[in-house]
């Protein structure tokens, strides 16, 4: 008779003591972008450029363009595909998941994103209003609730480790300088939303009898990071399962609202595309949606230059400035402030669930390093080489390919979103606990779009330029 | 002191730390979050108490992460 502890993939448990770092999607993503930037930048300073792998569908307007392009560059798609199977199901067989699984998958979510990609270059997409992060989100919720694709395959649509690779890769496209400018602007005004959205939904949720603890999960998963946050401060203060998914629930349902309700908002504001990016970044839930939001009003911008001003990736940038460095960053301070709380002010739950100083770096979203890493790097390969060569060559030859992989990897982790959002997963939803969150909703709201457009707007507006 | 490190919940069998096991509790997680991130440190539920707690957390109720193999 043998003593075996029970494992699956790694965990603390099996590990002897924290999670090994294989085991997080944020350094893998962290790895995957950096690799993918420093490859970039030898083969440019080597007299080459990503950009024959870094390929993309051109503007069409009838099927005869559309077919002239992919029968020019299926060669490239083919080598691309090829790049991304040999990175992607590698990374998710080390976070558990099977490559029976993964491979199959990805090999859909390409597909179908080389569809939603090309669709969006279509002449007709403009007045019809077909942004592509939006149309994916939509195919994907189509598919998904109607249970065309087995659930296995959730295994190869990781949403956030998409998100969080394209976030890594879109800070090659940002100086470190314009970090340092606008980091602070994003943190205080993200600081000022946050407070007070916590405090609303919190206060709200006390005056409707909501327990503390599931109060408080509520209040961050509407302030900080959605979902990511609602499970921290969950197991922060010890919270019951139920209510974490109920947070889980409303939280999605909000950012699915959110994700469509404000670009179009921004839009009928008539908002420069850094301001509606800010405004987003304020004032939605959660990474992967506002980045889809973000990046819907980016391409609203891009087409309607008259109606709304600014370049299509400020509002990218502003969102990730805004959502990145003003929000997600802080998660464990609040885990750490409101474990406190828990074990000092409200009723025991027979669990000693004390925080240490050392929950701030584990729970910190590694990926915000390959961030400004990547932007370190692209800072100093742009300064070595001089600021006219930089616009005449590392313009087109590394960023411009760098900039087209992120746009992939957003696609794959816009698409993820509908394809695992099914509507019966979302549970226990009740009535209070969503009306207290919409209240928070609403002030936040309100509240991000008065800082973007009237306190902060001149940053906003000129971020970059 | 490596007692009490030793009884936490990481090593308690009424705890679930393992990321697939809680996106299959909880299936709507992974839509827009993972149990995967950094931000869930080395979290997991705990299914004597039915909450959501951190390993390093201890209780009165703790029973070792062990199984018995004939």
């Amino acid at each position: 008779m043998t003593e075996q502890a029970i494992t699956g993939a790694p965990t603390a448990s099996s590990s002897g003591g924290r999670a090994p770092w294989w085991t997080k999607e944020d350094w893998w993503a962290v790895v995957l972008g950096l690799c993918l930037v420093i490859v970039g930048c030898g083969l440019f300073l080597g007299g080459s450029s990503l950009a024959w792998i870094a390929v993309t569908p051109a503007k069409w307007a009838d099927l005869g363009q559309l077919g002239a392009d992919f029968a020019a560059k299926w060669p490239r798609y083919l080598a691309q595909l090829v790049l991304w199977l040999a990175l992607i199901p590698g990374v998710l067989l080390t976070l558990g998941h099977r490559l029976r699984d993964t491979v199959p998958a990805f090999l859909f979510l390409y597909v179908t994103s080389v569809l939603i990609y090309t669709l969006g270059q279509w002449a007709q997409a403009v007045p019809l209003n077909l942004e592509p992060p939006l149309v994916a989100l939509i195919v994907g919720l189509l598919l998904a609730n109607l249970n065309v694709l087995p659930r296995a395959f959730d295994a190869g649509f990781r949403v956030e480790f998409y998100i969080k690779l394209g976030v890594v890769l879109l800070g090659a496209t940002l100086p470190f300088t314009l970090i340092v400018w606008a980091g602070p602007v994003a943190l205080l005004q993200a600081t000022i939303v946050s407070v007070v959205t916590f405090g609303v939904i919190f206060w709200v949720a006390r005056a409707l009898k909501i327990d503390p603890r599931f109060a408080a999960t509520l209040g961050v998963g509407g302030a900080v990071c959605g979902v990511s946050a609602a499970i921290a401060i969950s197991a922060a203060v010890g919270g019951k399962k139920q209510d974490a998914a109920s947070v889980i629930s409303i939280v999605i349902l909000w950012a699915i609202v959110m994700v469509f309700a404000l670009p179009f908002a921004a839009a009928a504001l008539h908002l420069p595309a850094g301001v509606g990016g800010a405004w987003i970044g304020t004032s939605e839930f959660a990474d992967a949606a506002g980045i889809a939001a973000a990046q819907a009003y980016g391409g609203m911008a891009a087409k309607f230059p008259g109606a709304l001003p600014g370049a299509a990736d400020q509002a990218v940038a502003a969102f990730t400035l805004m959502k990145v460095i003003g929000r997600d960053m802080w998660i464990g301070i609040w885990a750490i402030v409101l474990s406190i709380v828990a074990t000092t002010r409200w009723d025991s739950t027979g669990i000693d669930n004390k925080p240490s100083a050392g929950e701030i770096w584990r729970r910190f979203p590694k990926f915000v390093i390959g961030f400004l890493v990547a932007s370190l790097i692209i800072t100093l390969v742009a300064q070595s080489v001089g600021h006219a060569a930089y616009t005449k060559l590392a313009d087109p030859g590394l960023v411009t390919p760098i900039k087209s992989l992120r746009v992939w990897a957003f696609t794959f982790g816009f698409l993820s979103i509908g394809l695992t959002t099914r509507l019966r997963d979302l549970s226990g939803i009740g009535g209070r606990p969503l009306a207290a969150f919409s209240v928070g909703v609403l002030v936040n709201v309100i509240l991000g779009l008065v800082l973007s457009v009237y306190v902060f707007g001149g940053y906003w507006a000129t971020l970059g330029q | 002191m490596s007692g009490e490190r030793d009884a936490a919940c990481r090593d308690c069998r009424h705890f679930e730390g393992e990321a697939a096991a809680l996106e299959r509790a909880m299936p709507a997680l992974a839509s827009l979050s993972s149990a995967h991130g950094a931000n869930r440190a080395d979290d997991g539920l705990c299914a004597l108490h039915d909450r959501y707690v951190r390993a390093s957390a201890v209780c009165a109720s703790f029973a070792r992460v062990t199984a018995l193999i004939e």
